[in-house]
């Protein structure tokens, strides 16, 4: 808690004057019902005009004492929760942008985003409510308690009892609708889930004239929901009229038993006159406080999810080395890596080399690990176990910052930011030329934009997947990089498509290392080595053509995408002598026939 | 970045209209809102009466300590009287709130129902029309909005005005100078509140949208956090964000400031007018005008006709929330139904379905669909290929009339679609998608939504030609297995073996399979392959896939491109004009290293 604490830190000199404020106002609001008495009780009773009016402007002064302490304790108030509430989301962002995966994992991103945003304004919001009610109300209650025991009446104990009923009342209503909050909420989720489920099964319900079973199933669950908000409502709106009644009954029994003391000659009307007011205002603060009770849970809900964020310890240390040397070689060696809290590990002594000139490519199937490989490079994560290195220096040497700016890093996720095209390209490389983003764009078969300055809406939902996947590679390639690595970013591209853009990256390969991952064996068929992925382990390396003969696991995934279109086309277009050939010796007529290949797409 | 502005949230456009759909809405109550206007009178009325008995004990001891003769009788009587006014206040105030509680809840529940139906018989233009957040929202948080709108501000307001003349009815009754003594403010302090609101509420509206801004940020920056970090954007980042922060800060605070002060501005008015009551109550009962007890009676009467006035600014907030929720929901509730008027029953497929010089655009003038025309005879598969976007998938949904064509025609057996029912039209048709859709139940009613009908064996029948059988056997729970909306027990892959199923049951004489198999990897795609092998026999089958070695075995193969048909006919057919088709496949089958 003490991180949550720390932007209040420069807030100090203001929170003194608000609870100075405070003072002021509760002191100047408590003196109001003695004066009153002091008007009935000796005023009145003595017939002194002037007294009364002495009085009377006494109480103007506090009146206004009290709006002046009341409008700069709002004014202070917002302003430092409102600070608050901006250098806490700032503090917590800055840290949550220096997250690896590994935290990343930990916390899920969802959820962050609810913390640097949501929680956060829970928090300060909260903190407003303190600074202005909840310790107001606290302050009114004991001031209020000490001017009435000043009145020296009898009649302390029926405060107590109507705190003992009140406490009772709000008690029973509480433990009675606590439960349903947590049903409600997962009456409110099933109603969102079904309600989202008939909207995006529309065409199937369509199609199979479901239309009155789905409104049946809708039905059930909206009678339900009429239920539990009916239980809910109708126990929370008991509290009002019966607070009301408990209060006005003490105001009774006040003066039933201040009337006996009168006889006796204890008080007087004007004393009984303020002893309600005090009452009365002590039973409110105490409601007052006790509504803040009922929230405190929620707060600290949220405060402990903001002080997890803060706490959160990052896996990545930044390293010194700021300098690379030219067409450097990056090595796995003996790479181990598991998420955290799994014992299963995602990596297994993974070796192999990325060098100049070199495409290297990964295929496997889901969850064999190949993207948690790409993102070790750039140090999205560091491994468990084993290294990494860049010219045989460890990459957590470098500094960051220095790794990075050499490598060129095209997520499975198409990722943009909303803004406009050339903004999005600029992520790419600070400060690029529009000829520069637009060559890049070319490379990427970005032609379905009119111009740079076209928008891109937050989740670039005004793309197609195809389009943002041609989008986040051309980012990837508008600036010179040692090593690209593309995390299977070809998967919404047609073929046709998808050879045109590989084609045009030919020409990055000279000067760099490529390390493409995929699913299709189409896309890396022709890569200087293929790493063969299975449960997180490489199975085997090498060739296309030595794998095809060499790893059963490479064969199945060929046939299961290539064997059919192969012979499709030798069956029309060789000779049987060709295909029987081919299936002994398939690597040289592949080559024959990539040499064949029209120039792509149609 | 250059991002553009939210909107803000917004208010009521036709606040008249907005107030008639509310009141519409109240209408089929009309017994119960009259018992709850009835309990709120009840209530209010007594409650006002009570703090003049008061007045009248508190003058009887103030009397009885000057006379030194208390008259205890008479004091009983009065507060005994009192306890009664305020618990049958209690009682009824609950009543009141009871009976609305009953028309609200019931309210929410209908507009929730009337929504989900209209969204069953919308048609998928309509449909596509709003955005799929836009009318969930509705569903949840603008029903939520009207309910507790109408919660809060009918009862408050009711009994707020009721108070109102009956405080005012009361302190007339006692003295008229009192009377002017306490309310003489509270033009004033309606002013003051009503300036204070207004600024109040633009901050408030500018804050949100920077807020919006702010959080629009964070999200982007959290769901992108490996892009930031790879392409070392993280000081690019915290500018922009510090920069929207800033911006926040600064109306959050004054939004905040000028909605506080609403407080103790009302503090004050009501202060002063309790010094006023003091001080010209003290005169008055000197002059003999008024008693003391009267005094404590103003004291009450006073805040209980400041405190509707305060809440006021709270409900009119509500109300205009509700008011812009009923907006909202009206205006979805009556676009028309899909229609449906042709009550042509169509049983079976005989002879085929044809397309003729078919165009369609989604916006007329920006035609997807160009002169499409082929035929599809009964049981003869039909592959569309084509790159994503060339409009492959809109034509099955002009299949099955989601969309109906812009010119041209589709005729099953000879005669137009748009001559059949369309519910008997779309149960000739099973469909397979590539985002599969299954709902929150078990895997067993999953299928059986196919034919509600079908019997339990019928169900696993059906999965076992889907090749669902056996992983389903393996799920702890097999067919009883509940399928959750994340649905992380099974694969995207079972899934789609799921709707295949599916499917299967319905058995229907046309089948779609659009994409079926293009998000899962190459050994579950096998199994998806094999099983639709099997869907399609003795069907007329429409397959639309971009891979395409899944469609060499169709009798006829459409090759789209910008919506136009550039190549058809069978497999060897295409080969041997070497066009598209024959170089995608080479394409394909090579792939293209780098």
């Amino acid at each position: 808690m003490k991180n949550l604490l720390r932007p209040l830190k420069k807030s100090i000199s203001p929170i003194i004057l608000i609870f100075i404020c405070l003072l002021v106002d509760v002191y100047c609001n408590i003196s109001l019902p003695a004066y009153t008495a002091d008007i009935v009780d000796i005023g009145i009773q003595n017939t002194d005009f002037n007294y009364i009016l002495n009085v009377g402007a006494m109480m103007l002064l506090m009146v206004a004492i009290s709006v002046i302490s009341t409008i700069a304790l709002s004014y202070l108030s917002s302003k430092v929760s409102a600070a608050y509430g901006r250098d806490l989301r700032k503090i917590s962002f800055e840290k949550i942008l220096k997250f690896s995966n590994f935290e990343l994992n930990h916390i899920s991103r969802s959820s962050l985003i609810t913390r640097n945003t949501n929680d956060v304004y829970q928090i300060q919001i909260i903190l407003g409510m303190l600074f202005t009610t909840v310790l107001f109300a606290p302050i009114l209650g004991i001031g209020s308690i000490m001017k009435a025991l000043e009145l020296k009446t009898n009649l302390l104990w029926i405060i107590v009892v109507t705190f003992i009923s009140v406490t009772v009342v709000l008690a029973i209503i509480f433990v009675r609708v606590v439960p349903y909050f947590k049903i409600t909420q997962e009456i409110i989720d099933k109603t969102n889930q079904i309600a989202r489920e008939i909207l995006m099964g529309m065409p199937v319900i369509k199609a199979f004239i479901r239309q009155d079973y789905e409104n049946k199933r809708f039905e059930v669950n909206n009678i339900e929901f009429r239920e539990v908000n009916q239980t809910v409502f109708k126990t929370i709106f008991l509290l009002m009229p019966l607070m009301t009644m408990i209060l006005n009954i003490m105001i009774v029994l006040i003066l039933y038993f201040g009337a006996y003391d009168a006889i006796i000659g204890n008080v007087l009307t004007g004393d009984i006159i303020a002893f309600i007011q005090y009452s009365t205002q002590i039973v409110s603060s105490f409601l007052m406080f006790g509504g803040f009770a009922i929230m405190l849970p929620r707060i600290l809900v949220s405060g402990r999810r903001v002080a997890e964020v803060l706490n959160t310890e990052i896996s990545i240390e930044d390293g010194e080395i700021d300098k690379i040397d030219d067409n450097p070689i990056l090595e796995f060696k003996d790479v181990c890596y598991s998420y955290p809290e799994s014992e299963r590990e995602t990596l297994k002594n993974i070796s192999f080399k990325l060098e100049m000139g070199k495409t290297t490519a990964i295929i496997g199937g889901t969850g064999s690990g190949k993207s948690t490989i790409l993102n070790l490079i750039p140090r999205l994560q560091d491994v468990t176990s084993g290294e990494i290195t860049i010219n045989g220096i460890n990459i957590k040497e470098y500094k960051l910052k220095t790794i990075r700016e050499r490598i060129s890093y095209t997520p499975q996720k198409a990722t943009l930011f909303q803004g406009n095209i050339r903004s999005n390209m600029i992520v790419g490389k600070k400060g690029a030329s529009d000829e520069e983003i637009k060559r890049a764009l070319e490379l990427a078969e970005v032609d379905f934009i009119e111009s740079l300055d076209d928008e891109v809406t937050q989740g670039a939902t005004n793309f197609s997947g195809g389009q943002k996947q041609r989008l986040s590679i051309a980012r990837a390639i508008i600036k010179p990089s040692d090593f690209y690595l593309f995390d299977d970013c070809f998967s919404a591209l047609d073929m046709n498509t998808e050879a045109k853009v590989k084609g045009n990256l030919k020409d990055l390969k000279d000067n760099s290392s490529m390390l493409i991952i995929s699913q299709r064996i189409s896309t890396i068929m022709d890569a200087d080595e293929i790493i063969v992925m299975d449960n997180g382990e490489i199975i085997d390396k090498g060739s296309h053509d030595y794998l095809y003969q060499n790893c059963e696991i490479y064969r199945e995934i060929v046939f299961s995408q290539i064997e059919e279109s192969e012979d499709l086309i030798y069956e029309k277009t060789l000779s049987k002598e060709l295909l029987s050939k081919y299936e002994n010796d398939g690597n040289s007529e592949m080559n024959l026939n990539n040499a064949n290949r029209p120039a792509g797409g149609k | 970045m250059p991002r553009p502005r939210r909107k803000p949230p917004e208010k009521p456009a036709d606040t008249k209209q907005s107030i008639k759909n509310i009141i519409s809405l109240l209408k089929d109550y009309k017994l119960k809102v009259g018992l709850t206007i009835i309990c709120g009178i009840i209530s209010t009325v007594f409650a006002t009466i009570s703090p003049f008995l008061i007045g009248l004990a508190t003058t009887a001891i103030f009397d009885g300590i000057n006379s030194g003769n208390m008259n205890i009788e008479y004091l009983i009587q009065l507060l005994i009287t009192v306890v009664i006014l305020y618990v049958i206040s209690a009682v009824f105030s609950y009543l009141q709130s009871y009976f609305f509680i009953e028309i609200s809840t019931d309210i929410s529940y209908n507009l929730r129902r009337d929504i989900i139906e209209k969204i069953t018989q919308l048609s998928m233009s309509d449909l596509d029309k709003n955005e799929r957040g836009d009318i969930l929202s509705r569903i949840t948080n603008d029903v939520d909005s009207i309910q507790s709108g109408l919660n809060t501000s009918f009862n408050q307001l009711l009994t707020g005005v009721i108070t109102i003349i009956g405080v005012t009815i009361m302190m007339l009754s006692i003295n008229l100078w009192m009377t002017l003594a306490t309310i003489i403010l509270i033009p004033v302090a309606i002013l003051l509140i009503t300036y204070v609101t207004k600024h109040s509420q633009d901050y408030y509206l500018k804050q949100l949208s920077y807020r919006g801004n702010l959080n629009g940020l964070i999200e982007e920056s959290f769901t992108g956090h490996e892009v930031i970090r790879a392409y070392n954007q993280e000081d690019e980042c915290m500018i922009e964000f510090d920069d929207d922060n800033a911006n926040w800060y600064e109306q959050e605070w004054k939004s905040k400031f000028y909605s506080s002060l609403s407080a103790p501005l009302m503090n004050f008015i009501s202060n002063f007018a309790y010094v006023l009551i003091a001080v010209l109550g003290a005169v008055l009962v000197l002059q003999r005008a008024i008693a003391v007890g009267d005094i404590l009676a103003f004291f009450q009467y006073s805040k209980n006709f400041t405190q509707p006035i305060q809440q006021m600014t709270r409900i009119m907030n509500l109300v205009q929330t509700a008011m812009a929720a009923s907006e909202r929901i009206f205006e979805f509730l009556e676009i028309s139904p899909e229609e449906n008027p042709s009550k042509n029953q169509i049983e079976d497929i005989k002879d085929n379905i044809c397309f003729k010089n078919v165009y369609f655009g989604y916006d007329e003038n920006e035609p997807i669909i160009k002169n499409l025309s082929f035929e599809a005879k009964r049981g003869e598969k039909i592959a569309i290929v084509g790159e994503t976007g060339a409009g492959k998938t809109t034509i099955v949904k002009l299949l099955m009339r989601f969309y109906d064509v812009n010119s041209g025609e589709i005729t099953i057996d000879g005669k137009n679609i748009q001559d059949y029912d369309k519910h008997s039209l779309r149960s000739l048709v099973g469909m397979v998608l590539q985002d599969t859709w299954l709902f929150n139940d078990t895997i067993l009613n999953n299928i059986r939504y196919g034919n509600l009908d079908a019997s339990d064996e019928e169900v696993i029948e059906a999965s076992k030609q889907a090749n669902a059988d056996n992983f389903i056997r393996q799920i702890p729970e097999g067919y009883e297995s509940l399928l959750n909306e994340d649905t992380d027990n099974i694969s995207h892959g079972q899934k789609q073996l799921l709707t295949i199923a599916r499917t299967i049951l319905s058995n229907k004489p046309i089948l779609i399979l659009d994409e079926a198999t293009s998000s899962v990897d190459t050994r579950t795609e096998k199994i998806i392959q094999e099983a639709m092998d099997k869907l399609m026999e003795n069907r007329t089958s429409f397959i639309i896939a971009h891979r395409l070695s899944t469609v060499r075995n169709a009798d006829k193969i459409i090759v789209i491109e910008d919506g136009e048909i550039i190549e058809q006919g069978n497999h060897e057919e295409l080969l041997e004009l070497k066009g598209y088709y024959y170089n995608t496949l080479n394409a394909q089958k090579r792939g293209d290293g780098i």
